[in-house]
């Protein structure tokens, strides 16, 4: 087994770390406060290529490989998790279309993607406990001009934004099954909400999405029709694997801060570095990230090859819901009340981390796939 | 009230607790501090120069301050203790309201969740009765030291455990709703009047103090 990442990917990650620091250091204080969409930043990525990693280069993109994007998003995260999360919620949405669109969708809209021109949205949640149940749920009738939606999609991010939303919305009630669309955002009766309010990654934009009798053609079906589900959970176990490394990237940047104050900080006549209690704390983040990144690379690599992942990817999930967020209480108490200052940057941290390990819904749980799978 | 040194040679016991008024000649505040969490209870810096108080103004004996901290401080842990029950107690009424709001009109969902649900209900009972227990010694005027250590760093421990979970159940609505709030207010529960470390150290002190007879002994010494 070979945890030695390529020259290749080492240099990708390092180019995403240079982009970091250059770009976004210098606003992720500012983006924390203001909340509004980063749109140079953005610009500045798709010109660096970061915004068509996974996408095949005939159609414009780096073709990186999944490897090396979870190393761009970890490099992205160390210095602005809400920049990074753009990133991901874009390329899911490229992602999407890529592995179930026909070569007319492929063409429309990818290139496109890869030079940021159009950003991706993915739309799959809704309020009620499981999409197609709740009172407004988005319903696709079909009809002789191709389909016509109506209802809500919740919680969608880069809402407003993006350019192209993959859309899942109930083509079977009976059945309960799903199926996807590609919808632009300037169809009529497409109404992004007021932006939500949100405790951390201030700068991508969560809205509810409605659908007012939005028409849009048979040739927007992505994939196969009532195959919704499938293209969902996949898509959704990819993300995941993408969201560790963002949990990974801000985890990493903390316990490096936080190691680094402890050795100036001087209690009882030394630094808190040297009591057992500070380094022990120190020690088991270091350690869950450390884990967390091997976790997540052997699922991006399993990606990558072609090969299931989707055990592999709620194993990583799991493990970050429950030790995702400790990252930063641990590292926060670490730098103690001095830490819990916003001139200090564990506080930003601190609420990003908490947004990127989110289950997604109740009722959803990896542990599920993980029992099942245990022969 | 304010702590100075008043025998810089004398260490711990060369500090005394004074009682200062506003608006002294002298008496400003400096930098208004931005935190994670609590942020409607200001925290600032005091700078003072060249204040002068009167003798009287002195609360307690010269080089007693330290003293004075550590008693204020048994008294202060449990009302930390306190406002994290309640944040914790109100993460779970959220969850519970959420969950019985998604799923109206159907069972409710997996042993995963409702396990989620009653770890959470078991967590603030819990610390709720250490908090109780700490005060029923102090009103019997029984020594409660360790036991105000105990419920300030059991509950403040609960709240952050009870809030991150509430967070994470909640998902989205979690994120964009006033549970981050309680997340984030729960953490300086864990760091203010003494870190649960320095807690730690407190009940440690406690739980390996001699053993009666050899205290005994080295009482008669």
């Amino acid at each position: 087994m070979n945890f030695e990442l390529t020259e290749e990917q080492q240099l990708i990650g390092q180019s995403a770390r240079d982009f970091a620091k250059e770009y976004l250091e210098p606003i992720a204080v500012e983006l924390d406060h203001t909340g509004d969409f980063p749109k140079k930043a953005v610009n500045a990525l798709a010109k660096h290529d970061f915004l068509g990693l996974l996408i095949p280069g005939d159609l414009g993109g780096a073709e990186a490989g999944f490897v090396s994007y979870v190393e761009v998003i970890e490099n992205l995260s160390r210095y602005c998790a809400a920049v990074a999360s753009i990133v991901n919620n874009h390329t899911i949405a490229a992602y999407a279309i890529q592995n179930w669109g026909t070569a007319e969708q492929k063409k429309k809209y990818l290139p496109g993607m890869a030079k940021g021109e159009i950003l991706g949205g993915f739309a799959i949640f809704e309020h009620g406990p499981t999409p197609g149940v709740g009172a407004d749920a988005l319903v696709a009738i079909k009809q002789d001009v191709g389909y016509v939606l109506n209802g809500k999609k919740a919680f969608v991010r880069n809402a407003g934004e993006a350019g192209v939303y993959v859309v899942f919305a109930t083509t079977d009630p009976a059945l309960g099954a799903l199926t996807a669309f590609l919808v632009e955002a300037d169809a009529i009766g497409v109404k992004v909400g007021e932006k939500l309010e949100t405790m951390g990654l201030k700068g991508c934009p969560v809205a509810d999405i409605t659908f007012e009798n939005v028409v849009i053609p048979e040739t927007a079906v992505l994939g196969a029709v009532n195959e919704g589900t499938a293209i969902s959970a996949k898509a959704l176990a990819v993300a995941s694997v993408a969201e560790a490394a963002q949990t990974v990237g801000i985890g990493q940047a903390a316990v490096e801060h936080a190691a680094a104050y402890a050795k100036q900080r001087v209690q009882f006549g030394k630094p808190v570095a040297t009591l057992q209690a500070i380094q022990t704390l120190l020690a088991e983040v270091a350690t869950d990230c450390h884990l967390a990144r091997l976790g997540l690379q052997n699922a991006a690599l399993l990606i990558e090859e072609g090969k299931p992942f989707e055990v592999e990817a709620a194993m990583i999930k799991s493990f970050l819901v429950r030790l995702g967020s400790k990252m930063l209480l641990d590292t926060c108490q670490v730098e103690g009340g001095f830490g819990y200052s916003e001139f200090m940057p564990l506080p930003r941290m601190f609420r990003d981390i908490a947004g990127t390990n989110l289950l997604d819904a109740p009722g959803d749980f990896p542990e599920k796939l993980i029992a099942a799978s245990i022969a | 009230m304010i702590y100075a040194l008043t025998d810089p040679a004398a260490g711990m016991k060369g500090i005394s607790a004074f009682i200062v008024e506003r608006g002294l000649p002298g008496f400003t505040i400096g930098t208004v501090d931005h935190k994670l969490g609590i942020r409607s209870s200001n925290t600032v810096e005091l700078l003072l120069k060249d204040v002068h108080i009167p003798a009287t103004s002195l609360l307690g004996k010269e080089g007693e301050g330290m003293k004075i901290a550590m008693k204020t401080l048994d008294m202060a842990r449990p009302a930390i203790a306190a406002l994290s029950v309640g944040l914790a107690q109100r993460a779970l009424d959220e969850c519970v309201k959420h969950v019985q709001k998604t799923f109206v009109g159907k069972t409710y969902p997996g042993q995963t969740l409702q396990f989620k649900l009653a770890d959470m209900q078991i967590l603030v009972d819990a610390a709720r009765n250490s908090l109780h227990e700490a005060m029923h010694l102090r009103d019997a005027g029984l020594p409660y030291s360790k036991e105000s250590a105990i419920s300030k760093t059991f509950c403040s421990d609960v709240a952050m455990q009870v809030t991150t979970t509430a967070v994470s159940l909640m998902g989205s609505y979690g994120y964009t709703s006033e549970l981050g709030k309680f997340m984030r207010d729960s953490k300086i529960m864990q760091i203010y009047e003494g870190t649960n470390q320095i807690q730690r150290l407190v009940i440690s002190r406690a739980v390996l103090a001699p053993p009666p007879a050899a205290a005994a002994q080295k009482a008669g010494k």
